[in-house]
């Protein structure tokens, strides 16, 4: 496929990297130095120009394009780009990044005229709001609808024994559930029923959301569901993960050290409690009880103040701690610091928008650990030698069907389970076998 | 080419353009004169003398004229700093209007000056206090006149200029503002010519169709007081909240039937016309179950009501649907400051006395016809309160204030405060001024009469207790006591602000 980026900032590099290797790829952007770093890192084409000047697009040959990617931090850039690829190209896919909400709205009411666009706000909003629902889990993500989940976990003290050292064939899994891949530092195993989890393990599970929610309370006794988070910082990821939150009927509170922005933010969300206060004034955290909330999430603008007032929260009692790493950097270090879960906007950003990237047949994908797995959501062709084979005779080939989506149901397929033609199956591999797996299903 | 100096002219102290401000009021003055038309025919009718309402026009009206013309170079300068200076000599100026035919037709009892613009200050400002005793010796034309400068008054005479006239070079806005009813929230979002049209083509529609209603009643025999005239100058003094009734015993003689219908539109009245015209006109009926200030105006009223009920059945006064009705009546009346009255609760024991004094700070809804303090500026108060006990225990806390589900600028707070402030003071100065110059002339006012009647006064409600009370007279009071509560119906009706504007030396000085 032929896919046409512009921008080569952070998510444009994500999905560069994600991409590279499969697909041709034009790279514009205004700065020709980023288009040095990442021309001496990828084998692609790079362009100097200007995303919202017609002739620079087409000199750098968006006509040609199949996909069209507009993701620089700019909204205006993108629109316009989006707006000028349309005209350009014919029929290619076009998909641009906002910050804004509003032009999410716009274009779901039909009244942009683009094939998707993708939020950072909103994306994070999601994500964090998956994590939330199943708090041990690392990282989450839903396919077909919310009907399956998939989930990574670590495997730590606090484990419930049922699980850790038992031969899973055995231990008590919750139902309609699959491990799909038990990481063992730099080794992954696609278990059998021989396999045991153990602690300092990290695993993949592929199930419905109430397995998921079920291994959360297996991996993580004490964690309950979330019903009381703090927010650090009101800003529009702030914001747009409050409004998530809200709706699913989680108590809010809010810490803005803005006065303008949490007035805003109290305005916008009037089932939000906001303060105007720091999040490192500890009479403050003292006197609202801010220890008490279930989960803190830190949503402010500087990486280094998330970190400390993450921190601070966890000193005064907040048991789960969830921070927003702007840069890709400061993932390991909030790791580090004891962050249980970072989200990186510009991370999830990129993992939404190479979903567009993928066989038409494909109708979603989710990267785990970086890059190095990929749990595809693909649909099953007629000529495929799978078809009609049972589960338990497929081959192991580094890839493991957890789910299947069979006339819009989920099914977590056993062992006698056949699998049909037409079949959407969520199947977890290394990212490396992922283009042969499509390619044999 | 002058020198600098030259050019920097002679000081200029004065911050109005004075004469902009007369040029306008002016203009208006000539249109206002073209009311006194309105009762010739009824004087016609009923073989009386047209002169008073002649000479009135031609008054006001050829003295609009002569000053407009003097003022012609003017025309057209006022902006909103005038605006405030142009509102009050309006209503001054209308209350004048009002009171020349008082002063040939008004005999004994009108026909002093002082009790004659009190009479006009009373009716242009809905106020329905009134100096009258002998309401026989007033004919018929003079009274259609009384009642029909309440209706005038009721919707704003700016609000009607700006509604009829064509090419009023009025500075817009904030000039109808301060004289709509009512902090500014939210109005019809539109043009204030279609907005004032809007709201003049409501209170037309409303004031027909309630004195048809009361009319019937006399057509069909079952109030054979309700001739049409009288149904038209009780509609003239229900819809602006006005008050003055044709009747000695206000609105006591009337059958209960024509009570309840005048009851309802006295709440009708009360409401605001912005929101009736998008749930009435518009047909949008969810508007009124989303509207905070008017259900909470409601259901004051039938609380209210219920509270009064208990209270006249409990103390033996009426009982079955008469104690309903006259505690309805009542606390409606009150409440919307029409002060119409179908029994005279200046007899009524204390409990349900404190209950109607209360309830003349009440007030109707913003942008009703209704005085006081209002509905809405209660309810914004009430959410402030409870906002600062939230913030003293977190004083971080961010709490918008919000009125139906929208954040209210922090300003418009400040200015209900203050307004609620100003009230109090006015209120209270006022009844001082009353109980004292009621000690020295001995008209023997109690420690509560003078108290409702500032509060009646600058709420525009009209009755108050004791000898004031409904079936009383404001006659017998000392002049300082009713040139008080003029000055006070003035203020209360202009809502305070932009007469107190007049009063700081920045106004007037750079």
């Amino acid at each position: 496929m032929k896919i046409f980026l512009i921008g080569a900032g952070q998510v444009g590099t994500t999905i560069i990297e994600a991409l590279h290797e499969d697909h041709e790829l034009t790279v514009l952007d205004i700065e020709a130095s980023r288009l040095h770093a990442i021309a001496s890192r990828f084998d692609v084409a790079t362009y100097e120009g200007d995303g919202t000047s017609r002739k620079d697009l087409a000199a750098a040959g968006v006509a040609s394009a199949d996909l069209v990617i507009a993701c620089t931090s700019r909204d205006e850039v993108n629109l316009v780009a989006g707006m000028f690829a349309r005209l350009e190209t014919t029929g290619a896919t076009t998909v641009i990044r906002t910050s804004n909400v509003e032009y999410v709205e716009l274009w779901r009411g039909g009244q942009l005229d683009v094939d998707f666009v993708v939020s950072s706000e909103l994306e994070t909003a999601y994500a964090i709001s998956r994590i939330i629902g199943v708090p041990a889990a690392r990282q989450t993500d839903v396919f077909a609808e919310g009907q399956v989940q998939v989930g990574e976990f670590d495997a730590d003290e606090d484990a419930s024994p049922d699980v850790i050292g038992v031969p899973l064939r055995h231990a008590n899994i919750p139902a309609d559930s699959k491990i799909a891949a038990i990481i063992r530092k730099s080794e992954t195993i696609l278990p059998g029923g021989d396999d045991t989890i153990q602690i300092g393990d990290r695993i993949v599970v592929i199930g419905s959301p109430d397995a998921a929610k079920a291994w959360s309370a297996l991996l993580w006794p004490e964690g309950r569901a979330v019903r009381d988070v703090v927010i650090f910082g009101a800003g529009r990821v702030g914001s747009a993960i409050a409004r998530v939150l809200l709706d699913q009927g989680i108590n809010v509170r809010m810490v803005e050290a803005s006065r303008d922005q949490a007035r805003r933010a109290a305005e916008s969300l009037p089932k939000a409690r906001v303060y105007n206060a720091t999040g490192f004034d500890p009479d403050f955290l003292e006197r609202e009880r801010i220890g008490h909330s279930q989960a803190g999430i830190f949503a402010m603008r500087d990486d280094a103040k998330n970190q400390y007032a993450a921190s601070l929260a966890q000193v005064h009692g907040i048991p789960f701690t969830i921070a927003i790493a702007h840069e890709a950097v400061s993932v390991a270090a909030f790791e580090q610091a004891g962050i249980d879960v970072s989200v990186n906007p510009r991370g999830v950003t990129a993992e939404e928008i190479v979903r567009f990237a993928h066989d038409p047949r494909m109708q979603q994908v989710s990267m785990l650990e970086g890059n190095r797995y990929e749990v595809l959501d693909v649909t099953t062709r007629e000529s495929s030698r799978y078809i009609g084979m049972a589960f338990r005779d497929m081959p192991v080939h580094g890839s493991l069907i957890g789910a299947i989506i069979r006339n819009g149901q989920a099914i977590f397929p056993h062992g006698d389970d056949v699998l049909q033609a037409g079949d959407r199956v969520i199947i977890f591999t290394e990212a490396a076998n992922a283009p042969w797996v499509v390619e044999a299903l | 080419m002058t020198h600098p100096v030259a050019r920097i002219g002679s000081p200029r102290r004065l911050a109005i353009d004075v004469l902009a401000v007369l040029n306008l009021v002016a203009t208006l003055g000539k249109y206002l004169g073209l009311a006194a038309l309105f009762p010739i025919p009824f004087a016609l009718w009923y073989g009386e003398t047209p002169l008073p309402f002649v000479v009135a026009g031609v008054v006001t009206s050829g003295l609009g004229l002569l000053v407009e013309r003097a003022t012609a170079e003017a025309s057209g300068r006022v902006g909103v700093r005038e605006g405030f200076l142009v509102v009050a000599l309006t209503w001054l100026l209308a209350a004048a209007f009002a009171s020349i035919p008082y002063l040939f037709e008004g005999g004994e009892q009108l026909s002093s000056p002082l009790d004659a613009y009190f009479e006009g200050m009373s009716g242009f400002t809905t106020t329905g206090a009134s100096v009258v005793t002998d309401f026989d010796d007033i004919n018929r034309s003079l009274g259609i006149w009384r009642q029909f400068t309440q209706w005038l008054g009721g919707m704003g005479i700016i609000v009607l200029a700006i509604a009829v006239l064509p090419r009023l070079r009025v500075g817009g806005r904030q000039m109808m503002e301060s004289e709509l009813p009512g902090p500014e929230i939210a109005q019809l979002s539109e043009r204030i010519r279609s907005t004032a049209r809007k709201l003049w083509v409501l209170y037309v529609g409303l004031t027909v169709l309630q004195a048809l209603m009361l009319a019937t009643l006399g057509w069909v025999g079952i109030d054979d007081l309700m001739t049409p005239y009288q149904a038209l100058a009780h509609a003239f003094s229900t819809m602006p909240t006005g008050g003055f009734s044709t009747q000695p015993r206000s609105a006591e003689s009337f059958s209960a039937e024509a009570q309840w219908i005048l009851a309802l539109f006295m709440l009708i009245a009360g409401a605001n016309f912005a929101l009736m015209y998008r749930g009435l006109v518009l047909r949008r009926p969810q508007v009124f179950a989303r509207d905070e200030e008017f259900k909470l105006y409601i259901t004051i009223a039938l609380v209210a009501s219920a509270a009064v009920t208990t209270m006249l059945w409990a103390y033996g006064i009426a009982e079955g649907e008469e104690a309903v009705r006259t505690a309805f009546f009542q606390t409606v009346s009150i409440m919307t400051t029409t002060g119409m009255a179908s029994a005279d609760f200046a007899l009524w024991p204390a409990v349900p006395l404190l209950a109607l004094f209360a309830l003349m700070f009440v007030g109707g809804s913003a942008g009703s016809t209704g005085g006081s303090i209002k509905v809405v500026r209660h309810l914004l108060l009430g959410k402030v309160l409870r906002r600062e006990i939230d913030q003293t225990v977190s004083p971080e806390v961010v709490m918008p204030i919000r009125l139906n589900g929208s954040p209210v600028d922090e300003r418009t707070i400040r200015a209900i405060a203050a307004f609620i402030l100003l009230y109090i003071g006015f209120w209270a100065v006022g009844a001082s001024v009353i109980a004292i110059d009621s000690a020295i002339t001995g008209t023997g006012l109690g420690t509560l009469d003078s108290l409702a009647a500032a509060a009646t006064t600058l709420g525009n409600v009209g009755p108050a207790f004791g000898p004031l009370g409904p079936m009383g007279s404001f006659a017998e009071l000392g002049d300082v006591s009713k040139i008080t509560m003029i000055g006070l119906m003035w203020v209360g009706r202009l809502e305070i602000v932009p007469v107190v504007v007049l009063l700081t030396r920045h106004y007037w000085r750079l």
